[in-house]
């Protein structure tokens, strides 16, 4: 049900066409080649999860658009990390690249490594990632509708979760009576906060309301206990009690030490839950760091735009301190830093020169030209 | 500041096509239960509530897609009589609705003009020599560059395109303008820019805005008083200020306890129990945690003083104080009062 497509065979693999790439963003295991390590069952450096220099194309008709460009990422065991971005950021992208779940066409994958528990996924044949769907990573998506299946109810869905998790994990309780697999359901609902789970049980997807359906579809995904969730705006949309349940949810499998990467556009729920976050813009990591440090001392000014866009204040509050400016359009980038045309502070050389991204001190990384690397403080 | 509209005991019923579970109890659905609310000139009415509150129905009674099942609407003094094409007219007039999807809420094949255009057409008040100009005045003041009005909806972003809708429902000038989650689909910073906006066209057009959104941060930037529905019925009413620094509804309380936001840190560990309203009484009794055996009766307004209304019997009606002597000693825990504020854990 959940993860069966693998397209990651079909997609081209390109080692060479790197040239856009930009700097990796690896504080540990820095410059590791990509994709040798055979599976040892040990993770590299602590890492869990290690993008190098990710470079996704679209390709249609129409052209080439390139996606993402240059993303590096890590993620430790039991950490949880915030992609964010806004329409166009190239964020849902690279969810989907993780698990290998891009089609391609259109996607292309033009350079760069997916390292999970020390396996390249872009190198692995469909049945190997398979394997790995489901209980080694999994992910939750916006609109639970598309992920759930309409045709069987809740419980059957959750059961099947259940099933898969045990048999992976060669568990010796296979089968049991169906009272007993039912009580178990029953809790682990109750668990993640749903009152009366036996109501939503016997319920199909389309009889709950969005907040229930997409707390379903994290049950389905925490049941099979990954070892790295992704999820993908799974709060969008709904009410402030409705997040603050789903919330909870992540916050109690963030307490059992799973890893997660939350991708969001809402730097609210991102600075609520995350340990690190990294911001995206048009394909690019923009920042990256310790989440209170990069939305308290910002070092990026589009950091700075999406902190200011927060409404804070009364009906008599000054204006929000934005600029105008629509979101990229990926077809038509400017040259130089993509966010220069939005830019309070844009230079001669934003416009000619993209920075690359850079550590500035401990842990903070960004690109842009407004800061001094050797002071770290803006010049 | 006179009043624009006027709403008494305005209730909204679907019938229910043979659903059963959720809302087993009658044969019919009040989304609306005996909403009173007035929004005066130049103001902003913030409207907030969870999912299915009713907010988005209320809206639309206001622009006449649904039909009041009891209760009276007034707006500039006059009786709205649904019934009546005439006294509907005079209502679409004067009020203009902004939807909160923008993909859908603009004719896909229309240029932008054309779609400008069409509401211009629709109204029949302004004389057609004069579209250009009312066209060009409003595209400039809600940030519509001209090289878009050649384009269609699906060559634009989000952003643009709800300036498109703010466009169409202001190029005929309104008395109100209804904002149904208007900002809830983009993306962060172009929802600022369009709060800007907002707030900048009020100021500039000399209307009133009901702003609907679940989003707290948002309505507090935005409205001068706020109401919160819950499940069809106001629970309270007042200056936003007021409301959100000092919220006596138990629902309210809890409802702005919940709100995120950049400063907290860390999670909130509560456990929120699932939102069921009681089938009488106060709608809100079966979660909350101040209940007591009066709720089983519907609670009346309460006046707090400047205009801070709220619906709860934890109030007092000749002080406006909360009334502890009102509690009994079962409702208490451990000999002290249930704060409002304390969750069920």
């Amino acid at each position: 049900m959940r993860g069966e497509t693998v397209e990651s065979s079909r997609l081209a693999v390109d080692g060479l066409g790197g040239a856009e790439g930009r700097q990796t963003l690896v504080p540990e295991a820095g410059g590791r080649a990509s994709g040798v390590a055979p599976f040892t069952g040990a993770s590299s450096g602590g890492n869990l999860l290690e993008i190098n220099n990710l470079t996704i194309d679209f390709v249609s008709v129409d052209g080439r658009v390139r996606i993402l460009n240059g993303v590096s990422l890590t993620a430790k065991k039991g950490e949880v990390v915030g992609i964010v971005g806004e329409s166009g950021s190239g964020k849902t992208t690279l969810g989907l690249a993780i698990l290998g779940l891009l089609d391609s066409p259109p996607a292309h994958i033009v350079s760069g490594s997916i390292i999970f528990e020390g396996r390249d996924l872009l190198k692995l044949k469909p049945d190997e990632m398979e394997e790995i769907h489901g209980t080694g990573m999994n992910m939750v998506f916006q609109e639970p509708l598309d992920s759930l299946n309409p045709v069987y109810t809740v419980e059957t869905q959750i059961a099947e979760a259940l099933k898969v998790q045990r048999k992976r994990q060669d568990s010796p309780v296979q089968h049991e009576a169906e009272g007993e697999t039912r009580n178990l359901i029953t809790d682990l609902l109750r668990n993640l906060c749903i009152d009366k789970p036996e109501e939503v049980l016997e319920r199909y997807p389309h009889e709950l309301s969005g907040g229930m359906r997409q707390r379903v579809a994290i049950s389905i995904s925490t049941i099979e206990k990954p070892r790295l969730m992704i999820s993908d705006e799974p709060t969008t949309g709904l009410d402030a009690y409705v997040q603050n349940r789903i919330l909870g949810m992540f916050s109690a499998q963030r307490k059992i030490g799973a890893t997660l990467l939350y991708i969001t556009h809402d730097l609210t729920i991102a600075s609520q839950i995350c340990d690190r976050i990294y911001i995206m813009y048009a394909g690019r990591v923009m920042e990256a760091g310790e989440t209170r440090g990069v939305l308290q001392e910002s070092l990026h000014p589009y950091t700075s735009t999406l902190v200011a866009s927060v409404p804070h204040g009364f009906e008599d509050a000054p204006p929000l301190a934005v600029q105008l400016g629509e979101p990229p359009d990926l077809r038509n980038l400017p040259s130089g830093c993509k966010f220069n045309p939005r830019c309070a502070y844009a230079k001669d050389i934003c416009k000619e020169t993209e920075p690359n991204l850079e550590e500035i001190f401990g842990g903070r990384y960004t690109a842009c030209w407004r800061v001094d690397k050797e002071h770290g403080k803006f010049s | 500041m006179g009043n624009l509209v006027e709403i008494e005991n305005l209730t909204v019923a679907f019938r229910s096509k043979r659903r059963e579970g959720f809302f087993r109890s009658g044969p019919s659905l009040k989304a609306l239960d005996d909403v009173s609310l007035t929004i005066g000139e130049n103001e902003t009415f913030g409207l907030t509530g969870e999912t299915g509150s009713g907010k988005s129905t209320l809206a639309k009674v206001l622009v006449a897609l649904y039909k009041p099942t009891s209760g009276t609407v007034r707006f500039l003094g006059r009786e709205i009589n649904y019934k009546n094409r005439k006294d509907i007219a005079f209502l679409r007039q004067n009020v203009g609705i902004v939807f909160q999807d923008p993909v859908r809420s603009l004719n896909p094949s229309l240029t932008v003009k054309e779609v400008i255009t069409e509401a211009l057409i629709a109204s029949k008040s302004i004389p057609k020599r004069d579209y250009d100009e009312r066209i060009n005045f409003i595209t400039k003041l809600v940030g519509v560059t001209k090289d878009l009005l050649p384009r269609r909806p699906r060559e634009l972003s989000g952003g643009q395109r709800q300036r498109i809708s703010l466009a169409r429902a202001l190029v005929v000038p309104k008395k109100l303008l209804v904002l149904d989650e208007p900002t809830s689909a983009l993306d962060v910073s172009i929802q600022a820019q369009v709060l800007n906006t907002l707030k900048k066209l009020k100021s500039e057009l000399d209307m009133s805005y009901l702003f609907i959104t679940h989003d707290i941060n948002v309505i507090k930037y935005v409205s001068h008083r706020l109401g919160v529905l819950f499940y069809g019925r106001l629970m309270e009413v007042g200056d936003t200020r007021a409301v959100d620094t000092e919220p006596k509804h138990p629902y309210t309380q809890s409802l702005i306890s919940h709100v995120l936001t950049l400063k907290k840190a860390g999670l909130q560990e509560t456990v929120v129990s699932e939102h069921r309203p009681a089938p009488s009484g106060c709608r809100y009794r079966i979660v909350c945690p101040a209940a007591f055996e009066r709720c089983a009766a519907v609670p009346s307004w309460v006046d707090l003083g400047g205009g801070h209304l709220v619906s709860c019997f934890l109030y007092d009606h000749s002080s406006g104080k909360e009334n502890r002597a009102l509690l009994p000693a079962a409702a208490t825990t451990g000999g002290e009062l249930p704060a409002p504020l304390r969750r069920p854990s």
